[in-house]
């Protein structure tokens, strides 16, 4: 497998590997962190003080909707760092554009449901089940929207400055992020929403 | 192409894997296939593989030279991502279940007809006495105050084309009354609170805050 590197890629290759691993450390502390809002979310989403219960407020085909968009965009994500790799900008830029489109469509449809929820009169302060929802789902819809932002200005270099080695190890972490926001998601979808049927 | 980064069929096969461990617990809940505690831990089975379908075809985990700090510092982080979720549901759950809230001790009090509690005066009320009444119309109670008496009772009355829901406390702030959490009003409903609680009380309706007022009861 190992083939001789060039003293220059070996330098490249040991730049890639530190980045890799501190984000990771980044990535796991972000992940205990979720993992206190999903026990929060846990232990309230029964106290609904007399409002709307879970059961009653969440609409499991749109959350069956955001999923399938979410996990769609991680796989296209997945795709394009593959054709980054290769040095394919063109083909590149197309998959990570569909990703960009496809985590910009999940939002809307977040903040849709948002939107319908205060409108209803269910926001943050109505209940501890409401206040923990809004936390927990809120948390990760910032970091899907600080995500895109970092999609939009780093595919802004790359159609700029073409795929240089910098820009590649940045769009690696940024998989990392997309995919592990996927991950996290998954947890959502079945302790926010399909638990509500239980 | 290095070995660590994974390959296109990788990602196709952890995508198709990814779509049938979403769709099948979907279906399982949406129909009621399952349900209660069985369901619960199925989806989070189904959940659990998913994460770990996605560790493997998409993070590329265990794939990375030695030695694995990526699979290692993961491993720590799911011993912590352990304690603090299942620590926390056993603790409070436990903590839930041995602990009677004040509402629920008010409440007992009242059907085991005990007359007080601490400083509060409650209990059963044999026979009611004198019927007030509050009507809230165009977000209005009226009246919004009532001096009453130990078992009298008040009924609520909403002629408004809206639901109600008369809390007691400051709005931000709900307290139970005698035992009772809340009075939902649909629109044009009446709803009797019997007064088996002393003291001066403020109420609200809980779902617009307004309709504002409070009741005196005197032994």
């Amino acid at each position: 497998m190992a083939e001789a590197l060039t003293p220059h890629q070996a330098h490249e290759e040991a730049a890639n590997e530190r980045a890799t691993f501190g984000f990771w450390v980044y990535l796991m502390t972000d992940l205990l962190m979720f993992s206190i809002l999903f026990a929060a979310y846990s232990v309230l989403h029964g106290n609904t003080l007399g409002g709307a219960s879970p059961r009653q407020l969440f609409s499991q085909p749109v959350a069956l909707t955001e999923t399938l968009i979410l996990l769609t965009s991680s796989f296209t994500n997945g795709i394009g760092m593959y054709r980054a790799r290769e040095g394919k900008k063109n083909q590149m830029l197309v998959w990570f554009g569909i990703t960009f489109l496809l985590g910009l469509s999940f939002l809307g449809l977040e903040i849709r449901e948002f939107t319908k929820f205060f409108h209803e009169g269910h926001t943050l302060t109505s209940s501890g089940f409401l206040s923990s929802f809004f936390v927990l789902v809120g948390t990760h819809g910032l970091h899907i929207t600080s995500g895109l932002l970092w999609m939009g200005t780093t595919l802004g270099f790359v159609m700029a400055r073409g795929l240089t080695p910098g820009l590649v190890r940045k769009l690696s972490l940024l998989s990392l992020f997309w995919h592990f926001l996927d991950i996290v998601w998954i947890f959502i979808f079945t302790i926010v929403y399909l638990q509500a049927l239980v | 192409m290095k070995r660590e980064h994974g390959t296109i069929r990788n990602y196709v096969i952890g995508f198709v894997l990814s779509l049938v461990f979403t769709l099948i617990p979907y279906f399982l809940a949406v129909n009621h296939l399952l349900i209660g505690l069985v369901l619960f831990i199925t989806i989070l089975a189904f959940a659990l593989v998913q994460a770990g379908i996605q560790l493997l075809f998409f993070l590329h985990l265990g794939r990375e030279r030695n030695p694995r700090w990526q699979s290692g510092f993961l491993m720590v982080t799911a011993g912590g991502l352990f304690v603090v979720t299942v620590g926390t549901s056993w603790i409070l759950y436990h903590l839930h279940t041995n602990m009677a809230p004040t509402a629920e001790a008010l409440q007992l009090a009242q059907d085991e007809g005990i007359a007080q509690i601490g400083d509060k005066k409650t209990g059963a009320c044999d026979e009611t006495y004198t019927v007030h009444t509050v009507t809230i119309k165009q977000n209005i109670a009226n009246p919004s105050h009532i001096d009453a008496r130990l078992c009298d009772e008040i009924v609520f009355t909403n002629d408004d084309n809206t639901s109600r829901d008369i809390a007691f406390g400051a709005p931000n702030k709900p307290v139970p009354y005698g035992g009772v959490n809340d009075l939902p009003l649909a629109k044009g409903q009446s709803q009797m609170l019997i007064l088996n609680q002393t003291g001066t009380q403020s109420f609200h309706d809980h779902l617009n805050d307004e309709a504002t007022g409070d009741f005196a009861v005197t032994p």
